[in-house]
């Protein structure tokens, strides 16, 4: 155990039995001093009161893949705050939910955080129907400050609401150019039927036909769709150049099968998925998806400090299965949380007002894949996006955007 | 000896009653001590409460095994959500009525598809028909994007009676109260009723009800049709609760939740449905906090274990059989009944 930490867990301790003394104390005077005495609030004398974080996300069911590294960043970080003292004197305490990729539970465990709780921010959420079930009752009916911080649709403009990943703008203004660059301008546009691929594929349609691309097809499946023949077949006899794909397992490993058997890979073609990360890869065999272009905000093969120095510590705490990738909206947990930290340290305060008006303009040099910052007006964050392209089952990086690249969303 | 088999039956049957009044004290009571969590989630248990009944009515009281008691509670929440977002209507007065209509109609309508055909449907028939009208009701709405598609419609307004918000805490939490035990006092006098009689024949020995004249298929239509009232009912107040409606709440995976909550309660003895709601919802709350990724699983073994070993539910623990089948028309019926020579004497 290092140091900061046995201070922060012997601040706990004192914590409660501080609290218990004051409680104590604060029974006596009532007793004392007859009913109306309990107007008096003592919560000033509390100098280590914790600083309460709520973290809601899919720990069980179909998205946990993603919600276990958004716990478990969630943890290394506020562990490490606490480490280095906490946060304006006060130690950080973690309030962690099961929201099991279910909406309807989700929202009663966000009001345990918001009503029972009284945690001071919630972060969390992965499927945009998760944040726009628990939104309402975090900022809304919940007055409390809410950041989400997976890669979507865009087009979250709730005041208090606060985005961490990447936009439609981040994820294709880099990259459709590269595409058209290194694959061709012919794009075919196969997507899963429900609203991130929908929102996604109208700004980079309009994206490709900027840059002098084509959209041969665009076409929507369900999810768990698994015969892609005639798609399939449109894609080669259209000679199409780049498969632009945006659907989703359990339907993806079926059309990349059915598409890498049909010789696409082989005759040149580029396949491009934007939700891409490390733990995407083992989806499919490696050759199925040799060449497959996407753009993030973070892979392991920047091997940039920043990101080095949280891989090392993440698989040390929770080696294995669950890695820290970008795919998976850890990153955005991480900046999430980092950036909120730079916003309560700047407002010395964690009222939601305060905590809104310097958050809106919060900045961290470090992080994954380089330094981020909000676009103030917008509750999103401008930040470094990479193009990376598989080889042999891995990321190789192949283009940095030039600068941080600016979310386009609620300007 | 008639007499004191008479009196034991009497005294078994107080279970239920005092069963009824225990919930009843304890939900009144319920907000006085507990704290803005604790009345929010008991209003959620109150309001999916009306769902469990409105299941219990139709398998434990008329053999439709429907898993699509979702399918009438997710329409009338979105019914409800649309009116309310789109034309910015909150009126209690027009919402919950809408509920109740919404409810209806797609009851009437699955019930002309899968009921009241031609040929007398099977159980299985009904429960796949209803399962497959869930499901796809379910995916038609996470592709529609006027609806919110997957993401479904957030940021319900309240619910406003004269202007008033009913903001949810104590206010929603008696009104769902109010409107669960006008429901349960609506429904417990129904099922006791001749025509609970009439249910309960059509439940043990269908053909035989239909040799005696009865209409077995509208009966049954018009039980399904009144639980696709009440499931609607409780859709509407459930999407204001939450504050949002998503195609979750039409899906196959809330049916057979509303089927889970009464077999675990207690099937066909109504009180039995609420039961269920609130053991499970509490447990699977308390389990989550205590095991954040394996609750599932414990609850998973908890539902089978009690399933497999107690048909009749935890009610079955406390109500003997007898009790749960129940007796029917006014209380001196059966009484009289047993003693025609006096009947026949006031007759002459």
């Amino acid at each position: 155990m290092s140091n900061g930490e046995f201070q922060v867990r012997q601040r706990l301790q004192s914590y409660s039995r501080r609290l218990f003394v004051q409680r104590a104390g604060l029974l006596g005077g009532m007793i004392a001093l007859g009913a109306g005495s309990y107007l008096y609030n003592p919560r000033g004398s509390w100098a280590a009161d914790p600083i309460k974080v709520g973290i809601a996300t899919d720990l069980t069911g179909p998205i946990s893949w993603g919600g276990i590294p958004n716990a478990n960043v969630a943890k290394m970080v506020i562990d490490d705050m606490n480490a280095s003292g906490g946060l304006l004197g006060r130690p950080l305490q973690i309030y962690l939910e099961d929201t099991a990729t279910n909406e309807a539970l989700a929202v009663t465990k966000v009001r345990k955080l918001v009503t029972q709780d009284r945690v001071d921010v919630v972060l969390g959420g992965i499927t945009s129907s998760m944040r726009n079930a628990i939104k309402d009752t975090i900022v809304n009916r919940g007055k409390t400050l809410y950041i989400y911080p997976q890669l979507y649709e865009g087009k979250e403009c709730t005041p208090y609401l606060f985005c961490t990943g990447p936009t439609p703008a981040q994820q294709c203004d880099t990259f459709i150019p590269w595409l058209i660059k290194n694959g061709g301008k012919k794009f075919y546009l196969p997507s899963a039927d429900y609203v991130w691929p929908h929102v996604l594929n109208a700004y980079a349609r309009k994206t490709i036909e900027q840059n002098g691309g084509e959209v041969v097809g665009e076409e929507y499946f369900p999810v768990d769709h698994n015969d892609y023949g005639a798609t399939v077949n449109k894609i080669m006899a259209s000679k199409v150049n780049v498969v632009f794909n945006t659907t989703i397992p359990p339907g993806l490993a079926a059309f990349f099968k059915q598409l890498y058997e049909a010789g696409f890979n082989r005759n040149g073609g580029r396949l491009a998925c934007v939700y891409y990360d490390e733990n995407a890869l083992n989806i499919t065999p490696a050759e199925e998806i040799e060449g497959l272009g996407s753009c993030l905000d973070y892979f392991k093969a920047i091997n940039d400090p920043g990101g080095n120095k949280i891989q090392a510590e993440y698989n040390k705490l929770y080696p294995g299965v669950n890695p820290f990738t970008a795919g998976s909206a850890a990153t955005g947990m991480y900046r999430g949380l980092k950036l909120w930290e730079a916003a309560v340290k700047e407002a010395k305060s964690v009222k939601r007002e305060d905590v809104a008006k310097a958050l809106d303009h919060a900045k961290i040099l470090e992080g994954p894949g380089g330094g981020s910052e909000f676009v103030p007006g917008t509750r999103h964050v401008k930040m470094n996006m990479y193009t990376a392209v598989s080889k042999g089952g891995k990321f190789e990086i192949v283009e940095k955007s030039k600068g941080p690249v600016m979310p386009g969303e609620c300007g | 000896m008639s007499k004191r088999s008479l009196g034991l039956i009497h005294k078994q049957r107080r279970m239920i009653p005092r069963i009824e009044a225990l919930l009843l004290t304890a939900f009144l009571v319920f907000p006085v001590w507990a704290d803005d969590f604790w009345i929010l989630f008991a209003t959620r248990v109150l309001i999916v409460g009306l769902l469990a009944l409105s299941f219990d009515l139709v398998w434990g009281y008329a053999g439709i095994l429907s898993f699509g008691q979702a399918l009438f509670f997710g329409m009338a929440g979105y019914s409800c959500a649309l009116l309310a977002t789109k034309l910015g209507v909150t009126s209690i007065l027009v919402m919950l009525p809408l509920a109740l209509a919404v409810g209806l109609i797609v009851a009437i309508v699955i019930n002309l598809l899968v009921i009241l055909g031609k040929r007398i449907p099977t159980t299985v028939f009904v429960a796949l028909g209803t399962l497959t009208g869930s499901y796809v009701v379910e995916r038609l709405a996470r592709g529609w994007s006027y609806v919110g598609g997957q993401n479904g419609i957030p940021s319900l307004p309240r619910l406003t009676v004269g202007g008033y918000e009913i903001v949810e805490g104590k206010g929603y939490y008696y009104m769902a109260l109010g409107i669960l035990l006008a429901v349960y006092v609506g429904l417990r006098y129904l099922t006791r009723s001749q025509f609970g009689l009439v249910l309960a024949g059509i439940r043990l020995q269908e053909a035989r009800m239909a040799f005696f004249g009865y209409k077995v298929q509208s009966y049954k239509g018009m039980v399904f049709a009144l639980a696709g009232m009440i499931a609607g009912l409780s859709g509407g107040l459930y999407a204001f609760h939450e504050g949002y409606v998503g195609p979750g709440q039409l899906g196959p995976v809330l049916s057979t939740q509303a089927v889970l909550y009464v077999l675990f309660g207690g099937v066909g003895t109504l009180v039995g449905g609420l039961v269920g709601v609130g053991i499970i919802d509490l447990f699977s709350y308390l389990l989550s906090q205590k095991w954040e990724t394996g609750w599932p699983i414990v609850l998973g073994m908890l539902l089978l274990v009690v399933v497999m070993f107690r048909p009749t539910g935890l009610i079955g623990l406390v109500v003997s059989e007898r009790e749960r089948m129940g007796s029917f028309g006014k209380r001196d019926r059966t009484a009289s009944a047993k003693r025609p020579k006096d009947a026949a004497d006031t007759i002459s």
